[in-house]
């Protein structure tokens, strides 16, 4: 959904600019390049992990670009046989993409609220994918379990929402911490009943540790309940945190393609290829796994123009995400050294 | 059994270690966001709010246009994280209807909508975290959003919330106490010392109510105080940004080094 509306003058000037030897673009970009990405996480306090994205931000007052804040809430959900609550077993994801008015003003509520169904849909379907699943997000095996919500809030769109909003979510992710828990269970007070049981069959000469055929508490020896036995700390990272994919959106103008559209150049150039690769560690970078697929816009894709598009889309995914894992670490470092500050100055 | 937390201890500390008419740490930011023509994000402790203004401008619906103003349209969305506990409040929630039109009626009167006739002027309030004081930061956040639009307004419009527990007067409140403790969101006008608005949603007795008000309003003053020197940081730096381009001067008020 472009945010800016083009003549065709437009449209085929900034198309022939694309097209020409060596390309051309308005910011004096090349067709690979993206603009400025700056990310910070940790910056909702009472959200279990989150972050915050802007690409092409304005160096000098912060302002333009497209910005996202993305923030992970776990909740305790019951697994019931009932199908009355959706809770799984191993816990679940569920993604809400929504954005705020200010970020397109053009649209009526209608088709906002359209449009975040539609970036939703992607999202959650791609993120909630069984093969990217945590798997510690189980609680009590068969009882309880954690739901992980994931929310995303537009704030301004200046481009390349697809790419932005699967950054914020993957940070996000990465810097969720799931609370650790105890399980606890109940023991029927074992000695006691055995021994009052022994005196009363002492005479019958019946087997003692046999139970009663009411009596369903000594059933119980799985948990029932857990509690969270370090209330300051902030738990551990969800499992599998490398393999959540980044997106790459290829702009489409055969036989060129490029990246990070800014908003006029999405309006000109309404073919777009979503790419979303996972890179899992064990398989050595080498071998990413690409996780979706998506078309958007109008016209014809030739089976070898998309194979050729998923190669070159998965060298620019590398490149991606090798940019965000350092930065990501060198998040997960800033913050702890803060923490370990402010612990330090508690102290003294 | 977990112990109860005190409001206000003997040592006159609250839970969050303020003192009774201690604020929390405001900050402001006043950096364009997006597309909007003036934006505000403030911060009360850890409450935050985005505020974006767009216009005067041309309604997008004929039918909302008012022939002899203004018409401010107000639009709050509280982010589905924002809160301790996850919810999603869906937009015609009783509760953000009311901040939004409290918001409006708040404003109304002070921005000078009779200078755009037949033009709106869109406020959309996000709020990005929430920990007590949320309709306080909203208009805090919505009176400098304003200012940072350009659109002429009367004067400042400061909000504070108020509590009272048993006798002691509070200022300023977290969600923790502003459960259990009665509590009055005053917004002041401090050139002229009117009171925008007043509203309260729990009891309380009436010889407590004058002496909260009065806090309140003077609250409202440093408050003031806070807001200002943010805006004229802004402006000056504004000032500078353009100044540094036309003329040679320094614009930092030092006299150029006579080398001669």
């Amino acid at each position: 959904m472009s945010t800016v509306l083009l003549s065709k003058a437009e449209k085929s000037y900034i198309t022939a600019g694309l097209k020409q030897n060596p390309p051309q673009r308005a910011d004096g970009r090349h067709l690979t390049d993206f603009r400025l990405i700056s990310l910070e996480t940790g910056i909702a306090d009472l959200a279990n992990g989150s972050s915050r994205i802007s690409i092409g931000r304005n160096v000098n007052d912060n302002g333009g670009g497209t910005e996202i804040f993305a923030a992970t809430k776990l909740e305790v959900e019951s697994i019931s046989v009932a199908e009355t609550s959706e809770g799984r077993e191993g816990g679940r994801l569920a993604i809400n993409v929504s954005c705020s008015p200010a970020a397109y003003p053009h649209l009526t509520q209608i088709t906002l609220e359209d449009y975040q169904h539609d970036l939703t849909a992607i999202l959650h379907a791609t993120l909630s994918h069984s093969s990217l699943h945590p798997n510690n997000l189980s609680i009590i095996p068969g009882k309880k379990s954690w739901l992980l919500h994931l929310d995303l809030l537009i704030l301004s769109d200046a481009g390349n929402i697809h790419d932005a909003l699967f950054l914020a979510a993957r940070a996000a992710l990465w810097d969720t911490k799931v609370p650790k828990t105890r399980s606890v269970e109940y023991k029927a007070p074992k000695s006691n009943i055995t021994g009052s049981g022994a005196n009363e069959a002492s005479d019958m000469d019946v087997d003692t540790a046999a139970t009663s055929g009411f009596s369903t508490r000594t059933h119980l020896t799985h948990a029932t309940d857990f509690e969270l036995p370090d209330y300051w700390d902030e738990g551990e990272v969800l499992n599998g945190r490398d393999r959540w994919p980044v997106c790459v959106t290829l702009n489409l103008v055969p036989p060129i393609h490029f990246l990070d559209a800014t908003p006029q150049e999405e309006a000109a150039v309404p073919r777009r290829l979503l790419l979303m690769f996972s890179f899992p560690p064990s398989s050595s970078s080498h071998e990413p796994t690409l996780q979706a697929m998506r078309t958007l816009g109008t016209g014809e894709l030739s089976l070898a123009q998309i194979k050729d598009l998923i190669q070159i889309g998965q060298k620019h995914a590398l490149d991606l995400y090798t940019a965000l894992n350092v930065k990501l670490k060198d998040e997960d470092v800033r913050r702890t050294l803060k923490a370990q500050e402010r612990f330090a100055s508690a102290r003294r | 059994m977990s112990s109860r937390v005190e409001i206000l201890n003997d040592g006159g500390y609250r839970s969050d270690g303020r003192r009774q008419f201690e604020l929390r740490e405001v900050t402001i930011n006043l950096a364009q966001q997006g597309h909007a023509d003036g934006s505000a994000i403030i911060t009360h402790g850890l409450t935050q709010v985005l505020v974006s203004v767009f216009g005067p401008r041309e309604a997008k619906m004929r039918s909302q246009t008012i022939h002899d103003r203004a018409n401010i349209n107000v639009d709050v969305n509280v982010a589905a994280f924002s809160a301790g506990e996850r919810r999603k409040r869906s937009r015609g929630d009783k509760r953000i209807l009311e901040i939004a039109s409290t918001l409006k009626s708040t404003f109304e009167p002070v921005v000078q909508t009779t200078l755009y006739p037949r033009s709106q002027i869109d406020v959309y309030v996000t709020v990005l975290q929430q920990d007590g004081g949320l309709l306080q930061t909203c208009i805090n956040g919505t009176t400098l959003a304003l200012i940072n639009a350009g659109i002429p307004m009367l004067d400042f419009v400061c909000a504070v919330t108020g509590g009272v527990h048993s006798t002691s007067p509070l200022l300023d409140l977290t969600t923790l106490e502003e459960n259990d403790v009665p509590h009055v969101t005053v917004a002041i006008m401090p050139k002229t010392g009117k009171v925008a608005l007043v509203t309260m949603e729990t009891r309380l007795h009436v010889d407590r109510f004058e002496e909260i008000f009065r806090l309140a309003g003077e609250a409202g003053k440093v408050l003031h105080r806070e807001m200002k020197s943010a805006v004229m940081g802004r402006t000056s730096a504004l000032v500078d940004a353009m100044g540094s381009q036309g003329t040679g001067i320094d614009r930092d008020g030092d006299e150029p080094m006579n080398t001669a």
